[in-house]
């Protein structure tokens, strides 16, 4: 298998681009597929507050972190990287990965490069999509729309949507559905990763007192996302599969 | 075999099927039987069930979170305290589409806790519909279709109306003459001091009516508790 990026960014701050790093971590890790992290919110991640194991803080403009990041993909015996971007910087770091030659590498196949875009409620959001066009004609490219914010898009007229999505090849659609606040609120206050939020331990692994109920919606939603991981053979591009047509 | 921790959900997509009236009369029971409970109203608007226990009765709105981690964390709990659940009519979708949601009846299985559905019969298509979608949703749930004349006749096709219903365990609960019945719907009249001690000044005919009322009635539960036991004993 080669090595595999999975990228997950957005221009738009608040649009929930962590909680899918996260919920990605999860599932990933849920499949036995070992996996790193590296967070770009340097000096501070989100990410790594949530998944601090298997999560370093890097800051995508450096080039020793470049190093860190692409260098490595080769060399490490864990094959999947996912790289979350900080709040309104996708395009800085897509420019930053092309810079040191990461996308002439995927386009010789060396390595396989996966692009989550997370969208916002707003039409900024589509303009990214144009954006981020020129950068990912050979990754595989999604869209996602991420409801955990109970975000409804009401923006978005079918037109306009669909003169956007035209501008980029092989896009594809995810999902995260909406999860009860209150839940969403008690995993932020427990700091752990959603898996073991669901498990009803703590960050480091002791027993926790999580209501069974916030656990039980997180567990269904959990179930969601990796319905819609399935859906677009995640593992299977991973492995270096073509995409589901 | 340990016993498990027995929650009764009272239950019907309608109204008027009596659902509360068994929930209280439950309740009569294990108070009689000086027993403790823990029940739950899901009627945060008029709830009757709630206002007549107010100290071992949560009041709950099932259609909010917080008001489904009150409920459903507690009915989880093993300590072998009964529960009663009252299921308003209005959340009775909300409360089963939870129960989904929320993975509740493998958490059950696991923590020792045995929900009991007692689903309200009435004569209408949606009410058998409703007993199957349970039913085929858990084939694990243990049900009992309960039938009260007084709330919700199904008329003289009664059996052949049980007989389509998924569960063959049956509670019946009959009609109260007219002044029994506004006896016990007497916002402060209890079921259980009553049978301890009849108020003296009240009517021997009321009396007597309760009496023959409630009797089959906590036979049938007493029978069914047994039964249960009987189930979960490692020896007969």
């Amino acid at each position: 298998m080669k090595p595999a990026v999975i990228l997950v960014g957005a221009d738009k701050g608040g649009v929930g681009k962590t909680t899918v790093a996260r919920a990605l971590a999860d599932y990933l890790t849920g499949k036995n597929i070992m996996t790193r992290a590296f967070d770009t919110e340097s000096p501070r991640g989100t990410l790594k507050r949530f998944h601090g194991d298997m999560t370093e803080v890097v800051d995508i403009d450096s080039t020793s972190d470049q190093m860190r990041i692409i260098d490595t993909l080769n060399t490490a015996q864990v094959k999947v990287s996912i790289i979350d971007t900080r709040a309104g910087s996708l395009a800085r770091t897509l420019r930053a990965l092309r810079d040191v030659g990461f996308f002439d590498a995927v386009r010789e196949g060396q390595f396989t490069f996966i692009l989550f875009h997370v969208l916002g409620p707003s039409i900024a959001s589509l303009d990214e999509i144009a954006e981020t066009a020129p950068f990912v004609s050979n990754a595989h490219y999604f869209l996602v729309k991420n409801h955990v914010n109970d975000s409804t898009f009401f923006e978005w007229d079918p037109a306009t949507y669909q003169n956007y999505f035209s501008k980029t090849r092989s896009a594809g659609e995810l999902t995260i559905p909406k999860l009860s606040e209150m839940a969403y609120e008690q995993v932020e206050i427990a700091g752990s990763p959603f898996s073991q939020f669901v498990a009803n331990k703590t960050g480091d692994g002791r027993q926790a007192a999580h209501s069974f109920v916030l656990r039980g919606y997180v567990r269904t939603w959990q179930g969601k996302i990796a319905e819609e991981f399935e859906e677009i053979g995640l593992l299977d591009l991973i492995a270096g599969a073509s995409p589901k047509k | 075999m340990e016993q498990r921790t027995r929650v009764y959900i009272c239950c019907s997509p309608h109204k008027r099927t009596g659902a509360t009236t068994t929930a209280r009369l439950l309740t009569e029971y294990l108070l009689f039987n000086g027993r403790g409970f823990a029940g739950f109203d899901t009627d945060p608007h008029e709830p009757d069930y709630g206002a007549r226990f107010p100290q071992a009765v949560t009041i709950v709105d099932a259609a909010k979170v917080e008001g489904q981690v009150a409920m459903f964390d507690r009915l989880l709990v093993h300590d072998e305290t009964p529960k009663i659940v009252d299921v308003w009519h209005r959340s009775y979708s909300r409360f089963i589409e939870t129960m989904g949601q929320i993975g509740f009846m493998d958490e059950a299985r696991r923590a020792m806790v045995q929900p009991i559905v007692l689903f309200h019969a009435d004569a209408t298509s949606a009410s058998l519909a409703a007993s199957h979608a349970l039913a085929a949703q858990w084939p694990e749930l243990g049900m009992v279709v309960v039938t009260n004349k007084g709330a919700a006749p199904l008329g003289p096709d009664a059996s052949d109306i049980l007989a389509q219903f998924p569960s063959s365990r049956r509670f019946a609960i009959g009609a109260l003459d007219a002044s029994s019945r506004a006896c016990f719907d007497a916002p402060d009249f209890s079921l259980s001091r009553f049978l301890q001690a009849p108020p003296p000044d009240m009517s021997i005919v009321t009396r007597t009516g309760l009496r023959a009322w409630v009797a089959p009635i906590f036979t049938q539960f007493q029978t069914f508790e047994l039964q249960m036991s009987m189930q979960a004993a490692q020896f007969l």
